[in-house]
């Protein structure tokens, strides 16, 4: 479809839980340094379609590719080795412990190497992240306070600084401005444009309309486990609006019937 | 004054940690002036180490399980019933020392490793896991001194670790019947402490976090070198450093320096702090739950040891309650009851806290009714405390 090789593209995907289909074939492509924004209404499966990119879900058919190769994603660990981070919604922090040990969690770095009770180089890892906190631009005293002592928008933004500092191909993140206070939403979506500038992909989960509008390059709109929608984001915020809630509500749909199948086919051939 | 509100602002920082070394020193100090000295002296003292030493374990151990909230009461009849194979081991078997105190270890660490099946794989909650090992090791221990009802222990090295005194040297004429070894070890361990804290606020300076005056780090620093030298000063007055010391600071040493220096340690307390964040950053929670609960088993084997060792035989009640005192032990040093936060060395303290508070009504001479009642309003008021300073400082 397009000259160059998309950094994920997601192909027919498929999932059920029990007997409710939450994915009935879904398409996704994501392009370098490019932010994709997911809308939906609740249970559409956006979410489950990310922690299946991320490897929190194995789906019943289809198949994901990475940079042109077939991923065999079964883990998070798997999507972390192929460069996929998540940020979770609410599950992302470790409240008892400081930045730098949310930052390294899982991949801390060793002076002496003893294999599980390596001793830890918490001079390099508390270097490394005052270094990756001032190239994103976040403002926090001391990489030493303990993470339940930061403001909401902060800790979303180290939530999103973990995720972004190990060579990091692409960055999901679900709902990143919920419960979040006006002030902190900017800061977020300020920090969003800033990784974007640095080249990162990114794709993000969103209810907030005039969030996806202010950051994204394109969007996705899902409904029933299918994608209705799939447009660069356009037009003045009213028009953007109206026209994103005709396909959330099923007003609307680009893919209806045979649609669907034959966009399917057609990549399949290609 | 500056100086009178850097003292309450960092008292309301701090405030559990202080409190805990303040609480025993107020303790120290009453028993000492009610019972006329006799808490304070050499010989009490001793003792006093030597009775804590087996919870103490217990409770280092008991720290990290409710670190990652969990909770493990089969612990103190796991610890009877490994006493009593050590002792079956020298006294039945005639194994040698060597082999029976690995044996002994390598069987509390298999035990703790079947509780974290239970717990880690099968996902049963802790608290029924461990219940049903506390009826599982109770019903052990009996069979293994169903035939006696004790068995004694002949083996004197054995003996020594829960009675015996770490050798002097000889032929010095300064200080007659002061333990000169003892000392030395004391004043080690404060210059070792005092280098410590020069270092550590060297480097927290450097991370720009805001430190107390110089004034406020000398008092204590001169507090606890205080603390650490009268205690040396006192346990030298008798017989020295026992050899339940020496024991109960190489496993605080190795796990201080395990929960704040490693990997293993980092990767406890995010378990701790929140399981479904560590699991998602790629650690196995299921392998932490596995390594917790074994080492818990074999602390429990060392707790098994020193007290058979201090009484010098196996009996059918060896470990009763003991899982109960080392949980209070943690809860009074700090361990929060929701998991994630907690220090060793928190829970040593607390071991002594509630040791010193049965010595010192002992010898008071006050009942042992009243003695639980006490022993209740201390642990609730720690957790109290505990739970009160944490809102305050979250809000």
């Amino acid at each position: 479809m397009t000259e160059t090789i998309p950094v994920v593209e997601m192909r027919n995907i498929k999932k059920h839980f029990g007997g409710v289909q939450a994915l009935r074939g879904v398409d996704l492509v994501l392009h370098h340094n490019e932010v994709l924004g997911l809308v939906g209404d609740n249970a559409a499966g956006k979410s489950t379609l990310m922690k299946i990119l991320s490897g929190a879900y194995i789906p019943d058919e289809g198949e994901i590719l990475i940079e042109g190769k077939k991923a065999h994603i079964v883990n998070s660990w798997d999507a972390r080795q192929q460069g996929i981070e998540m940020v979770y919604q609410d599950l992302a922090l470790a409240d008892n412990l400081d930045v730098v040990a949310n930052v390294f969690m899982g991949r801390e770095a060793v002076s002496v190497n003893l294999g599980p009770i390596g001793i830890m180089d918490e001079h390099h890892m508390e270097q490394e992240t005052k270094r990756l906190l001032d190239r994103l631009k976040i403002d926090i005293s001391s990489v030493r306070l303990s993470v339940e002592n930061l403001s909401g928008g902060q800790r979303q933004a180290v939530a999103i600084a973990r995720a972004t500092a190990f060579n990091t191909k692409v960055t999901i993140m679900d709902e990143p401005t919920a419960a979040l206070s006006v002030a902190a939403i900017k800061k977020v979506l300020d920090l969003v444009r800033e990784l974007k500038s640095q080249g990162s992909s990114i794709i993000i989960i969103s209810h907030r309309l005039e969030d996806i509008y202010q950051v994204s390059d394109r969007m996705m709109v899902l409904r029933h486990g299918r994608k209705v929608c799939d447009t660069p984001v356009t037009g003045d915020i009213d028009t953007f609006r109206e026209h994103v809630v005709a396909y959330i509500i099923g007003a609307r749909d680009d893919f209806a019937e045979g649609g669907s199948k034959k966009s399917n086919d057609k990549l399949k051939q290609g | 004054m500056s100086f009178i509100n850097e003292i309450n602002k960092i008292l309301g920082q701090n405030i559990r940690e202080w409190g805990m070394y303040i609480a025993l020193l107020v303790i120290m100090a009453f028993f000492t002036i009610t019972t006329k000295g006799i808490f304070l002296s050499s010989r009490n003292i001793g003792n006093l180490i030597n009775q804590t030493g087996y919870i103490a374990v217990l409770a280092v151990g008991m720290t990290l399980v409710i670190i990652i909230s969990h909770i493990d009461l089969s612990v103190g009849y796991l610890s009877g019933f490994l006493g009593a194979v050590a002792a079956t081991a020298m006294e039945f078997w005639h194994l040698p020392l060597y082999v029976s105190i690995p044996l002994v270890l390598a069987v509390g660490i298999l035990a703790g490793m079947f509780t974290g099946f239970l717990v880690g794989q099968m996902k049963i909650p802790a608290f029924v896991a461990t219940l049903a090992g506390w009826l599982g090791y109770r019903g052990a221990l009996q069979l293994v001194t169903m035939a006696k009802g004790t068995i004694v222990i002949t083996n004197d090295t054995f003996n020594a670790i829960g009675n015996g005194y770490i050798p002097d040297i000889p032929g010095i004429g300064i200080l007659p019947g002061v333990h000169k070894i003892t000392l030395i070890l004391g004043v080690l361990v404060i210059l070792f402490f005092i280098i410590n804290a020069i270092n550590k606020r060297r480097k927290m300076r450097s991370y720009n976090i805001k430190q107390s005056s110089m004034y406020l780090f000398i008092i204590k620093l001169l507090f606890m070198s205080i603390l650490i030298g009268g205690i040396t000063w006192v346990l030298a007055g008798y017989r020295g450093l026992s050899w339940t010391a020496v024991v109960v600071l190489i496993v605080v040493l190795v796990y201080h320096f395990i929960m704040t220096r490693t990997v293993l340690g980092r990767h406890i307390y995010a378990v701790g702090g929140n399981p479904e964040a560590a699991e998602l950053s790629g650690i196995s929670v299921k392998k932490i739950t596995y390594v917790v609960f074994a080492s818990m088993g074999m602390l429990a084997a060392l707790s098994g040891i020193l007290f058979a060792s201090r009484f010098k035989s196996a009996t059918t009640t060896a470990g009763t309650l003991f899982e109960l005192d080392a949980i209070a032990a943690a809860f009074v040093g700090g361990v929060s009851p929701s998991g994630g936060i907690g220090k060793v060395t928190g829970s040593i303290v607390g071991a002594f806290v509630m040791m010193s508070l049965t010595s010192g009504m002992n010898l008071m001479g006050i009942d042992i009714s009243f003695q639980y009642i006490v022993r209740a309003l201390v642990l609730v008021a720690a957790v109290v405390f505990d739970v009160a300073t944490r809102k305050r400082r979250k809000s």
